[in-house]
């Protein structure tokens, strides 16, 4: 009975390493990567526990051990250094349809989106009720980003001046995002 | 002494399917949640509670005191530092805007972010205000 349990432990924690590579593949930002990571660390150590098991031996407690000290730099380094997303990434991870995972439901409007600041500007010009129209549906969604950047706009400052160094990874979370935008 | 062996079994098996239960709870909800803090929620469940019942099982199976306490020591260890990691991405994650405020039933830390961005805001007039004066003056 023993070998049964063994071997249903082991695949689902298998699945669960699946998912969480999944998760790590398709995480629209690094925290997700980071919490996912963290996942997988935990439950490669849960298998060496069900190894021990098992066998009942203890070669592997070191391991145990030692990802309970270590397993949290990881995360604590990154989230430390994570990169402010940047006002048009923000738009678009504001979009419903922007990250699948979200499950937006899928509100198929505005499928040209313009950026905000174009789209006034134009409203302004045409007083066009096509344009109109998007905001009356969700007046929140367009409303909010200045908003919460304005909420924000303290922690924003303090980290563009690590913008420079950044900058890079802040690239790659944004067209991350366009391409979940597709 | 084959009954007592039988429910070692018995109990070793049903705490590594607890914990390997706890591990897809996790591993699905990483896959299915749309959040970051709901996916950390998830998350959490192997660090803590699934740990433990491995842990357990382990201390059943090898029912010697000294590896017992190392095998307890490692999740305590892990009791400690798993907070410190969530706190630090939840943190992390709430100033980066990785979240969405319109999936949040409450937002209790958005009163002292606005407190604290007006304050800011006022001081660093003042400063400039000084710095523009202070010249002349």
């Amino acid at each position: 009975m023993l070998e049964y349990a063994y071997w249903i432990t082991q695949s689902l924690l298998a699945i669960s390493v699946l998912c969480a590579t999944y998760r790590v593949f398709r995480g629209p930002s690094v925290l997700d990567r980071v919490i996912s990571v963290d996942v997988i660390l935990i439950v490669v150590a849960s298998m060496f526990l069900t190894d021990m098991v098992i066998n009942d031996s203890q070669e592997y407690i070191v391991f145990v051990v030692a990802t309970a000290v270590i397993g949290f730099l990881g995360a604590v380094a990154i989230a430390r250094f994570v990169a402010v997303r940047r006002p048009e990434s923000w738009r678009i991870g504001s979009d419903p349809q922007a990250d699948p995972g979200l499950g937006g439901a899928s509100t198929a409007h505005e499928p040209e989106a313009p950026n905000s600041e174009d789209e006034t500007a134009v409203r302004r010009l045409l007083q066009d009720d096509s344009y109109a129209a998007p905001e009356l549906q969700d007046p929140e969604e367009t409303a909010d980003p200045p908003e919460s950047q304005r909420n924000t706009s303290w922690f924003q400052a303090l980290a563009r001046s690590r913008a420079a160094q950044q900058g890079r990874g802040a690239d790659e979370d944004a067209s991350q995002d366009r391409e979940e935008d597709r | 002494m084959d009954a007592a062996e039988l429910i070692g079994e018995i109990v070793v098996s049903v705490l590594l399917l607890v914990g390997g239960l706890m591990s897809l709870a996790a591993g699905v909800g990483l896959v299915r949640f749309p959040d970051l803090h709901s996916r950390m929620h998830a998350a959490t469940k192997p660090q803590v509670l699934g740990l433990l019942a491995l842990v357990l099982a382990c201390a059943v199976t090898w029912g010697s005191w000294p590896w017992v306490g190392v095998i307890l020591f490692a999740w305590a260890l892990q009791l400690l530092t798993a907070p410190v990691s969530a706190h630090m991405v939840g943190r992390a994650g709430y100033r980066t805007k990785h979240f969405r405020p319109e999936r949040l039933t409450e937002d209790e830390l958005a009163a002292a972010v606005d407190r604290i961005n007006r304050s800011d805001s006022s001081r660093k007039a003042a400063d400039d205000r000084r710095a523009i004066d202070g010249p002349r003056a």
